[in-house]
Formats: C-alpha cells, sequence, structure tokens
C-alpha cells in the first residue's frame, strides 16, 4: 500500500487551484521518484503485477472524475471507451490492418472522436438521465463487438500478438510488470499534471461555471455544448489510454473491457476515491484493487460488499478518500498554525 | 408477419412495466432507480419460487407484494433521507443496492440459469388468423394493457392520482398546497417496485433466469424512458411499443445490430428533441 500512502501526501501540497503551480511540480517528481524505487522494493511479482492493473485502473477512474470535476455528471459507460481503444489495436495486429504504432495512435484518437460525437448529443441532457445514457452508450457498443463474432470471436477475446518492438520499445517491456508499473505511474503522473494545467485553463473555467449553473454561462455569452462534449471527449481520452496500456501489457482483449460491470467499477473507484480532488479517483482505484485482491481470498461476495462500499462511501464520506485526507490534512495544519501563533 | 408483431408486443408490453415504474419514482423524487433492474430480476426469482412451492397465480400476487413492501423500505430508507442531496448521490447508492440484490439472489438461488415452466393453464396455443400464438404470450399483452389502462386511469381520476402527476410537476408547489409528498412518493415507489415484480414473474416462463438478467432490461428501459420523455407515461407507453417492434425486428433480420438499433433511435430522437418525444408532460 506503498503508493497509496504516496498519494496520500499530495493534498498537504494540495493540487488545488488556489496553491502556487510550483508545489504541484515538486509533487510530481517527488512521486515519480518513489515510482522509479518502488519496483525494487517489491519483490514478489504478483504484487508487481496488481500494483500495474491498480495503475492502469488509476488512469481509467481519472478520466471518469475528470468528468464529474468538470461537469458534474458521472459515466456509467467508460469501459466503451477503454475496450474500444484495445480492440482498435486487437483487431488491427489480427487483422494485419496497421503496423502497431499507428494502431496505438488510432486507439487513442479513434474513440476520443467518438466521445465527443456523441456527447454534442448527450451532453445537453441534465445529470441523471446522462448517467443512463451513457449506460446505453457503453451497453450498445459492448453488444455490438459480442454479436460480430466473426470478426471480435465474441465472447472469448483472442490474444494480441504484437510486433517485436513498438515505437523502437520491446514490447518484453510492456509485458513485464517491473517495467510496465513505471511506465504506467509516469503516464498517471503526466496525466495528472496534464489535467491541472486543465483545470486552470480558461476552457476547464469554464466547464465548472457550465457545470454550477448552464443557463448563467449561456446568458453571459458562452456556447455550452461544445465545451462539455470536449470534456466528456478529454475524459474518454484518458480512459483510451488506460485501454492502450491494458492490451499491451495483458496481450488480450476480451468483450469484458467494454463489459458496463466494469464501467461501473471504475465509477465505484473514482467515488471511493472522491472525484472533487485530481488525484482522488487514482487513490480509490489504488484501494478498490488492493480490496478487491484481499476479499477476494476470503469470500465470493465481492459484489455485495463494494455495493456496501459505494453506498456507505456516499453516505458517510460525499468527498470519498481524497476529501477526507484533505480535510485531515487541513486541520492538521490548521493545529501547526495556531501552536505556532501562540508561540509568537 | 402478425406473430411477430405480437412477439414485439410482449417484449414491448414487459418493457412497459419496468420502465413506467421508473417513469412513476422519476416524477415524484426526481431520480432514476438504478436498482429497477434489480428489482425486475428479485421479483422474477421470488415468482419462481413461489411458483414452485404452489402455483402460478400466488406467485404474481406474492411477487407483486414483496416488491411493494421492498418499494416502501427502498422510499422510506433511500428515497426520503436523500431527497435533499445532489441526485447523483441517490443513483450511486441505488447503484450499490443493485450490486448487493444480484450478490443475494447468487447466493441463494446461484449462478446457473434457471427457468420457469408456463402455467398449465396458460401452456396452449391459439390461432389468430391461421397463425399459432402462444396463449401465453397473449396473456402477457393482456396483463401489460391492464397495467396500462389501471395506470391511466388511477392517475386521472383517483386523488392519490391527482397528486402525483402534481408532484411531476413541481413537488415544492405541490408540498405547498399541503399535499404530503412523502406519503404520495412511498405509495407511487411501492407501485412502481410492485410493477417490476409483476413484469419479472410475467416474463420469468419466457426468460431464462439469472442474476445479470436486470441489468439488461434496466438499459432498455432506460432506452424507453429517456426516448419517451423522462417523466412522462404516455411517452414511456408510446416508446416502449416501438422499441418493442424495434428489438423484435431487429433480432430476426438484423440479428447483429438488433441491440445497436435502440440505441441509435435513442441518439436520433434525442438530436431531434433533446426532452424526448412527448416532452416533458405528464
Amino acid at each position: 500500500m506503498s503508493d497509496s500512502i504516496t498519494l496520500s501526501n499530495r493534498p498537504r501540497g494540495g493540487l488545488m487551484a488556489s496553491l502556487p503551480q510550483r508545489s504541484v511540480f515538486v509533487l510530481a517528481a517527488v512521486a515519480a521518484a518513489v515510482g522509479i524505487f518502488l519496483p525494487g522494493l517489491v519483490s514478489s511479482v504478483l504484487l508487481l503485477s496488481l500494483m500495474t492493473q491498480a495503475v492502469i485502473g488509476a488512469i481509467t477512474a481519472t478520466g471518469v472524475g475528470l468528468l464529474f470535476r468538470q461537469n458534474g455528471v458521472v459515466s456509467f459507460g467508460h469501459a466503451a471507451f477503454y475496450g474500444s481503444a484495445a480492440y482498435i489495436i486487437g483487431l488491427s495486429m489480427r487483422y494485419g490492418l496497421l503496423p502497431a504504432e499507428l494502431a496505438i495512435i488510432a486507439a487513442l484518437v479513434l474513440p476520443p472522436l467518438l466521445a465527443f460525437l456523441l456527447g454534442l448529443v448527450i451532453v445537453r441532457i441534465p445529470g441523471v438521465a446522462f448517467a443512463m445514457l451513457t449506460l446505453a452508450v457503453g451497453q450498445a457498443i459492448y453488444e455490438f463487438a459480442l454479436k460480430a463474432r466473426h470478426i471480435t470471436v465474441g465472447d472469448d477475446g483472442f490474444a494480441v500478438n504484437f510486433p517485436a518492438q513498438v515505437f523502437g520499445i520491446s514490447v518484453r517491456t510492456f509485458q513485464h510488470p517491473s517495467s510496465m508499473f513505471l511506465i504506467c505511474w509516469m503516464l498517471l503522473i503526466v496525466i495528472l499534471l496534464a489535467l491541472q494545467v486543465f483545470a486552470n485553463s480558461p476552457l476547464g473555467r469554464l466547464t465548472v461555471a457550465i457545470r454550477e449553473n448552464e443557463e448563467r454561462a449561456r446568458f453571459i455569452g458562452y456556447r455550452t455544448v461544445v465545451p462539455r462534449a470536449f470534456v466528456y471527449a478529454l475524459s474518454a481520452f484518458v480512459a483510451s489510454i488506460a485501454g492502450v496500456m491494458a492490451v499491451l501489457y495483458n496481450g488480450f482483449v476480451s468483450p469484458d473491457m467494454l463489459h458496463w460491470s466494469l464501467s461501473g467499477s471504475v465509477l465505484i473507484m473514482a467515488i471511493i476515491g472522491g472525484p472533487k480532488y485530481l488525484w482522488g479517483p487514482a487513490l480509490g482505484a489504488v484501494v478498490f484493487f488492493f480490496i478487491k485482491d484481499f476479499t477476494g481470498n476470503l469470500t465470493e461476495h465481492w459484489p455485495a460488499i463494494i455495493g456496501m462500499i459505494v453506498i456507505i462511501t456516499t453516505l458517510m464520506l460525499p468527498e470519498g478518500l481524497a476529501g477526507a485526507l484533505a480535510r485531515l490534512a487541513g486541520a492538521v495544519r490548521r493545529r501547526g498554525n495556531a501552536t505556532g501563533e501562540a508561540a509568537q | 408477419m402478425l406473430v411477430q408483431i405480437l412477439n414485439g408486443l410482449v417484449y414491448g408490453g414487459l418493457l412497459y412495466i419496468v420502465a413506467v415504474g421508473l417513469v412513476l419514482i422519476f416524477g415524484l423524487r426526481r431520480v432514476v432507480n438504478f436498482a429497477h433492474g434489480g428489482l425486475f430480476m428479485v421479483g422474477a426469482y421470488v415468482g419462481f419460487a413461489v411458483a414452485s412451492l404452489t402455483n402460478f397465480w400466488l406467485a404474481v400476487v406474492v411477487s407483486v407484494l414483496v416488491l411493494a413492501a421492498l418499494g416502501v423500505l427502498l422510499d422510506r430508507f433511500v428515497f426520503r433521507p436523500l431527497q435533499n442531496e445532489n441526485h447523483i448521490v441517490t443513483v450511486l447508492v441505488t447503484f450499490g443496492i443493485l450490486l448487493v440484490l444480484e450478490d443475494v439472489v447468487q447466493t441463494i438461488w446461484g449462478k446457473d440459469f434457471l427457468s420457469m415452466p408456463t402455467p398449465p393453464l396458460l401452456s396452449g396455443t391459439v390461432t389468430i388468423f391461421g397463425n399459432m400464438f402462444p396463449v401465453y404470450r397473449l396473456v402477457v399483452i393482456l396483463v401489460a394493457a391492464c397495467v396500462a389502462i389501471g395506470l391511466t386511469l388511477w392517475l386521472r381520476y383517483s386523488r392519490i392520482g391527482l397528486f402525483v402527476r402534481a408532484s411531476s410537476m413541481d413537488a415544492e408547489t405541490t408540498a405547498v398546497q399541503g399535499v404530503n409528498t412523502d406519503r404520495v412518493s412511498m405509495i407511487v415507489v411501492a407501485v412502481g417496485a410492485g410493477l417490476a415484480g409483476l413484469s419479472g414473474t410475467v416474463a420469468a416462463p419466457l426468460l431464462a433466469l439469472s442474476p445479470a438478467m436486470g441489468s439488461f432490461i434496466l438499459i432498455e428501459s432506460f432506452i424507453v424512458v429517456v426516448v419517451g420523455g423522462l417523466g412522462s407515461f404516455s411517452g414511456a407507453f408510446l416508446a416502449a411499443i416501438i422499441i418493442g417492434q424495434i428489438h423484435n425486428f431487429g433480432v430476426i433480420y438484423l440479428p447483429w445490430a438488433a441491440t445497436m438499433i435502440p440505441f441509435l433511435l435513442m441518439v436520433g430522437v434525442l438530436i431531434w428533441r433533446p426532452t424526448g418525444v412527448a416532452g416533458s408532460h405528464v
């Protein structure tokens, strides 16, 4: 759980807009350094593999969290983008449609493009109904992959054979947990940094304004559909990155990668972590994977447990683990300031 | 052709009974009940259990009552305490309940598919214009029609129905007028959940029972509710009939795209009218 501890240290610097950007970069550098040493400290390949899966999950959850933070809506269908990205690569390799590098680029471009076009239609629908629509979007794509079995092999999925080198890097680098953990960890840090920059950009601020009051934003003269569709596409892009990493790492695609139970899990990760904070969903994903691994050894009732966790978190910790940690850190800092002032 | 239209009506009818429950709850509480598919699934299993001990008719009654009771609990302990929270909170909590329900059912009845026999009284076929058609399927259409008529009459002519319609338009103003919206909501959620139980039990002889059967119908009924216009009863009716037909013809003529077509229809309707076919009118 050492990586969740590093994550928990971040709120002190606070990836909050009000704090100077420099501390954010310092924290990112610290996190990167931790990531470099972590694989060396963990000797168990099994644990390292779990950590890699958790970081890939963290990237996906960050995408879902972005949508919540900027647009104020939840998505029950992000597996559609995660899985589509994986299938674009898988099918390209299987039928020799594209070289691996181009397939990866296509996997990063096409799902967000689809999300943008869909977004133009569905972001106009208010919050709760939006959740229903994302679920329907995800399920339509899932069923399509399942039904088009002459192309996608349906239920069973298939192994993806990569060439020996992708982007000049040996494929083994991607498929070994210790190197892949580092790649995904660095990627997560880069994504979090980029999203922090986005949150402070005019477009990031505009979407928050629209989230707070769409009508008023429109009255001021802003277009409100395109920015939100863009955020939807951006969050699909982040999920696509995770999908690309997953297929590179596992060398396998199956319809499970598109199924709504995966979308649900990712959303749960984001909720447990607290999507109000940029780093919350990533933290939630790590916690989710470790709880799942832990309870998986004890009981078969994982769905019921995770269901209870969702209910309890939404009711007791509306800002998630990240919110609780941030509040704790805030309390500690305030107490520190108080004693400091008393000493003066 | 006629048989196919009738089959479409069977599916549309089942969808309508589930979707109208969602519409009822949405009208009162402004939330989408993600556990609704779970209620449908529990209804099917309760029906299955009672039917295997006694008979089908008792199973329908028990299932509706059990689910209505579950609805009362859902309203009392979920929707009412959360009514002033962000609606997304309720969505997430009901999603959690869906997961718990699936696990409970799986623990009791197992993962394997179960099948429920058609009640003997209705197991024959009838000939309609020279086509053979199972009696049971006709009965399902009839049940859906009765629900539609009954619900319409209830909403139009009963005092509670008036309150329900008023609350769906503007819950706050209705409460200010002295209507006890919490009580109305309890009745409405009970009716909605009871209908999910009815739909589940009636559908059970036609479907294979599995703990995951709820998610499929949930997604299809979401499409119905969105196409029909959130909170619109007549819209849900119309959309369920259309999607039932589309689904059925899709399965026959375009099997690989059958599940895409309702979805594409939904996207089309949303481009044309973001508030759905029937707008936001009840």
